[in-house]
């Protein structure tokens, strides 16, 4: 079954014009890394609410269009439930960390979902070792570095144990080793059979992608890119 | 700052707080509050409080009380005039002391207050909750302590970039000054509650508020010397108060 299969999605903000995006159409595979690309404002973040229903939840507009998620339309669904099977991460750490300590951080959603202790002990464990963070466990999040803020920002959506992972271009504001840490996290969650969303606009971070899709004038095209000419062609129009 | 404190629950330093507010409000008697100011300045150094760094932070609030102290000690005139003009007794004796007796008693609520900072925002909520107040209220004060540094990072980085630009704010003269604050007040207030506004997303998505109830991973629990501060303040500012009100101890000074 598709994580999430979009039917003819339109979507329009309430004040603007015409439609951000205007007949997606996408079926995103199973275990596996999709990578969707596209200019600076053409509604790559608008696409990534819709998936995970911040909109309409959250931001209001026009929808249209049908999204199931793991079969069950998205619409019908509460955040809160919606949040079980997807977790986002966003582009700035800093408005996703807002706990005194990681643990606290990580804790929050499984605390939340209403676990007992003992589950959200090990959850903090497992997310935090699958990071690679386990020594800053006791650590201000304030004080880490961007790449490792955003790892503990992935290992607190982790602890919600989602099946399908959103990266809204959570690689750009953090230096060249937090990409790496990030992207071999990623990879890892490919192998525990976790479906990834990659949003990005660097074709460096797009080698472990098995799926590219271009959105454009509020559509989504599959593309096959192979270097990096290839990948200046697509953004000269 | 020292090196030892007194590692406590935060619930015994709330009793340890407003105690000691307690009787800062209610006991307007110089004597008593000095001796609740030292009090309670002891006490924060034991908790491991950085009072300097209290005082610092709280810069601006502290001019607005010196203005208070001076405009109470102007308006409440009685007792020996100090400063007279023309024989119109403009700064008297009693005024001061009026004016004395309120800064000491806001600097206990301050400083006792710094106690609490000892304690991280998550233990601050955990010990609301474990006191029976509900979690969203709890979590809202947690969240209102939270938008304050929001506010003042939006504010540093904004002059950051005004001074990245060649600008010197500390050279310009004040009218022109004056004018820079009020041209970036919206667009740090925006930038201010966009980023609480992705904040309040980032904690849907991880299920907040999905049920009435929630668990706790961090539970609080209190020790022998938890027992001993609440007992001790209890006591202390029952003392305190039958001295004054029962005992008439200390006696009016004026
Ligand atoms: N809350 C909103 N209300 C109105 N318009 C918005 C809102 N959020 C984004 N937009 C507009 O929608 C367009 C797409 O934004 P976005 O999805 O963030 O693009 P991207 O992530 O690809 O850079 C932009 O032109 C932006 O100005
Ligand atoms: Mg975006």
């Amino acid at each position: 079954m598709h994580p999430i299969k979009i039917s003819d999605l339109r979507f329009k903000y309430e004040e603007a014009q015409k439609n951000i995006l205007d007949g997606i159409n996408l079926e995103l595979a199973a275990g596996k890394i999709t990578a969707i690309l596209g200019l600076s404002g053409c509604g790559k973040t608008t696409l990534c609410y819709c998936m995970c229903g911040i909109i309409p939840h959250i931001y209001h507009g026009h929808l249209d269009g049908e999204i199931l998620l793991f079969g069950n339309p998205l619409h019908k669904m509460e955040l809160s439930r919606i949040a079980r099977s997807i977790g986002i991460i966003f582009q700035d750490p800093d408005t996703q960390l807002f706990s005194p300590t990681v643990e606290d951080e990580i804790a929050f959603g499984p605390e939340n979902l209403c676990l007992d202790r003992e589950e959200i002990a090990q959850r903090i464990e497992i997310c935090l070792k699958l990071v690679n963070m386990e020594k800053h466990r006791f650590e201000h999040p304030e004080n880490l570095s961007g790449g490792e803020k955003q790892l503990i920002a992935i290992a607190s959506v982790l602890a919600m144990d989602p099946d399908l992972l959103i990266f809204d271009e959570s690689l750009a504001q953090i230096d060249a080793d937090g990409k790496e840490r990030v992207k071999n996290v990623m990879l890892q969650l490919k192998t525990l059979g976790k479906s990834v969303v990659l949003v990005e606009h660097d074709p460096d971070n797009l080698a472990i992608a098995d799926d590219i899709f271009f959105l454009k004038s509020g559509k989504l095209e599959a593309i096959n890119i192979t270097n990096k000419r290839e990948f200046d062609e697509l953004y000269k129009i | 700052m020292s090196k030892f404190s007194i590692e406590a629950d935060i619930r015994s330093k709330l009793a340890v707080v407003l105690g000691f507010s307690t009787i800062a409000v209610f006991i307007q008697h110089i004597y008593v509050l000095s001796f609740i100011l030292i009090i309670s300045i002891a006490a924060a150094l034991l908790f491991g409080a950085n009072i300097l760094k209290a005082i610092k932070t709280t810069r601006n609030l502290w001019y607005l009380f010196f203005i208070i102290v001076i405009l109470q000690s102007i308006f409440s005139r009685s007792g020996q005039a100090l400063l007279a003009i023309n024989g119109f007794p403009l700064i008297t004796a009693g005024g001061v002391l009026k004016g004395g007796e309120f800064l000491m008693r806001v600097s206990v609520i301050v400083f006792s207050a710094t106690i609490i900072s000892t304690s991280n925002s998550r233990e601050v909520v955990q010990g609301l909750v474990q006191l029976k107040i509900p979690y969203d209220i709890a979590f809202m004060v947690s969240v209102a302590i939270r938008f304050l540094p929001l506010l003042r990072s939006e504010i540093k980085d904004t002059f950051t970039a005004i001074q990245l630009r060649g600008l010197d704010l500390k050279k310009i003269p004040l009218k022109r000054r004056i004018r820079v604050y009020l041209y970036i007040f919206n667009p740090v207030v925006a930038g201010a509650i966009r980023k609480a506004r992705g904040l309040s997303i980032a904690m849907e998505m991880r299920a907040f508020r999905a049920y009435r109830k929630r668990t706790s991973f961090l539970k609080l629990r209190l020790s022998a010397a938890d027992y001993f501060i609440m007992v001790f303040t209890l006591i202390f500012t029952s003392a305190v108060f039958v001295m004054f009100y029962y005992f008439n101890f200390p006696a009016g000074i004026i």
